[in-house]
């Protein structure tokens, strides 16, 4: 009996969680892909920052190299049909993408979250408005949506993408935000707020948004994928960024008849979509696991 | 006599339901003086949270303030602007609610929550944090300065419970509405927080609005105390005098019903008989009737209206306490189903 008294071992005690934001940061470290994603993103993030300021060679430089010409030391991604060089324009589509895809969120972040809490929060004749017009833009078809205000907005161009993908992709922030709020809205610490003269504006953003944050980052990182993935589409149509500027979308169109004899000048692009695709959905699903509490192990 | 701080004249709250009005709170009036702590009991549904929460129009959907006033300083609250009113909640009239788990934001630290409902009415950022400090001490939570940072889960309960009640003192408020406090807490916390409560009452003359269903919580803390039932008062009056001489068959119950450590170890444990009525179609003449041992065929059909029984003690009932010790026994009665010391029964008036 002695003996398994003295193997009694005081274990330390785990220190308390500081927050929900650490304990979610540290659920996210032990999730490997989410993790890899997030390395992945990283090092394009870099690689669209380096692209700004120097690329091996000029991204539009016609004949740096033969063209159709297959990878090679000079060239990693070989060359296009007017022998300009992939790898560089690989790199100026990365900046493209992520600014899309980050931006397009921005903007639904700016217009889907303050209207999806007054709706929500406010109910009543906004609230009735709000959800019309998210049902008719679920109704509507959004590539024709898209098509029509990319011809409708005159010279295409980053900017037009960017509106055209936020005014058919703003519904699911706005409708989740909403959701979350009428959830919030019952809570008693909501009530408590109100109780001690609280104005709206400060229940909205100080109280039920931080509560809301999880759910809002992870729609959000969802979406970033969705736009990137639509802007190549609409490029890959003609309708995206204009030439010369190499959109993934585009590049991969390019290659498209050339696929024979030049197949890098597909693969190289998809490959790089499909990479940054798949690690924002790993990052989304990692961020949906971390912060969602009732995933909790 | 001072005069009163807040004063409420037939307030009527009311719930649209399918099939009818819920009519939670029916007419209550009272008043609140100035340092004074007022206790305010009764069951689940008897309409004492709606009352609080009428004070300061934070009822929720569906229901409305009918009718009625309420005056604080003069000035009826119920015919403020919303920004007039959110000016006079958490600076003028505060409230605690009853569980301090849900009632503090999760995810926000709890000093910066308690600087929050200064910043709310204009208390420079500087002063708020000092300020705050000096709360968290006052409502005696240990190492104020570690746990100004905590998250409300880093807390007990008793310790967020005193820390929502340094965000109701924050403004210093004339009135302090505590709405059923310590029923999330465990009974040693309980008295701690009570204690706290009837520190602060005295030591800052804060009047205290104390909400709950205990009648010992009343009589720890109140000097007067309002009985409620089916969103009506039913009786008020000092505490000591209500609990020496309750004269409301519905205290009187009440007061039976505590739990008492002197009482013989077979004795049963004495409850309420039946339940508390339906609101959406309350019973006809004493809402208390269906439940009452004492009722006589006039409770049936009128509705009792509060009287005097004694110095500042009122109670709404046709028998009243008195009569039913001298002519019903009720001091030793064992049976108390409704009508069982009156012997009236809804069968035979029919």
């Amino acid at each position: 009996m002695a003996a398994t008294a003295a193997a009694v071992v005081v274990r330390p005690v785990t220190p308390v969680q500081a927050s929900l934001w650490s304990d979610a940061w540290r659920r996210l470290r032990r999730n490997r892909l989410a993790l890899a994603g997030a390395i992945y993103l990283a090092f394009l993030i870099v690689v669209a920052l380096v692209a700004l300021v120097h690329t091996p060679y000029p991204m539009a430089g016609v004949a740096v190299a033969t063209p159709y010409s297959g990878p090679s030391a000079a060239h990693w991604f070989g060359a296009d049909n007017l022998g300009r060089d992939v790898f560089s324009r690989v790199m100026v589509g990365a900046q493209i993408s992520l600014t899309v895809g980050i931006g397009t969120q921005l903007i639904i972040l700016a217009v889907g979250v303050p209207i999806g809490l007054a709706a929500g929060y406010f109910k009543g004749w906004f609230d009735s408005i709000v959800s019309f017009f998210v049902n008719v833009f679920y109704g509507v078809p959004d590539l024709l949506v898209a098509l029509l205000l990319v011809v409708l907005l005159g010279h295409p161009g980053l900017d037009k993408i960017i509106i055209a993908i936020s005014v058919t992709r703003w519904m699911d922030m706005t409708r989740l935000v909403r959701g979350q709020t009428l959830a919030l809205r019952e809570r008693e610490f909501v009530e408590a707020a109100r109780a001690s003269g609280a104005k709206p504006f400060k229940i909205l953003f100080g109280h039920i948004l931080p509560n809301a944050l999880g759910p809002v980052i992870v729609q959000a990182t969802f979406g970033v994928p969705a736009a990137i993935l639509f802007e190549a589409f609409l490029s890959f149509l003609g309708l995206g960024v204009p030439a010369p500027q190499p959109s993934w979308g585009s590049m991969a169109a390019d290659g498209l008849s050339a696929i024979r004899i030049a197949p890098h000048m597909v693969i190289a692009p998809s490959i790089a979509l499909s990479l940054t695709l798949m690690a924002f959905n790993f990052l989304g699903d990692g961020l949906r696991d971390a912060l969602d509490p009732r995933s909790r192990r | 006599m001072p005069t009163p701080i807040l004063q409420v004249r037939d307030l009527r709250t009311q719930f649209a339901a399918d099939g009818g009005v819920v009519k939670a709170v029916d007419g209550v009036s009272f008043e609140l003086y100035p340092g004074e702590s007022l206790g305010i009991v009764g069951e689940s549904g008897s309409g004492k949270s709606m009352t609080a929460l009428s004070i300061l129009r934070l009822v929720p959907d569906p229901g409305r303030i009918v009718s009625g006033q309420v005056l604080f300083r003069d000035q009826d609250l119920l015919q403020l602007t919303g920004e007039e009113i959110r000016e006079i909640r958490g600076r003028d009239i505060a409230m605690i609610f009853q569980d301090p788990q849900s009632s503090l934001n999760p995810v926000l630290r709890t000093g910066f929550q308690v600087d929050e409902a200064m910043l709310a009415h204009g208390r420079p950022k500087r002063d708020a944090r000092s300020r705050t400090l000096e709360l968290l001490k006052k409502v005696r939570i240990p190492a104020a300065e570690s746990r100004y940072k905590d998250f409300p889960h880093q807390l007990s309960g008793g310790m967020r419970q005193r820390a929502m009640i340094a965000m109701g003192l924050a403004n210093a408020p004339a009135i302090l509405i505590a709405d059923e406090p310590t029923t999330a807490l465990d009974v040693t916390v309980q008295a701690q927080i009570l204690e706290l409560l009837g520190d602060l009452n005295r030591e800052l003359g804060t009047a205290i609005v104390m909400i709950t269903h205990n009648m010992g919580v009343v009589a720890g803390l109140c000097s007067r105390v309002l009985v409620m039932y089916a969103g009506e008062i039913v009786e008020q009056g000092p505490v000591e005098q209500i609990f020496e001489n309750p004269q409301h068959p519905y205290t009187w119950s009440l007061l039976r019903s505590i739990p008492r450590v002197d009482a013989l170890r077979h004795e049963r444990l004495r409850s309420i008989e039946g339940i508390a009525p339906d609101l959406l179609q309350p019973p006809s003449g004493c809402r208390f009737h269906p439940r009452c041992p004492f009722r006589i065929e006039k409770c049936f059909h009128d509705e009792p209206r509060l009287q005097d029984v004694a110095m500042g003690q009122q109670a709404a009932c046709w028998v009243m306490m008195k009569r039913a010790r001298e002519e019903m026994g009720a001091d030793k009665l064992i049976d108390i189903r409704p009508g069982a010391a009156s012997g009236v029964h809804p069968g035979e008036i029919a």
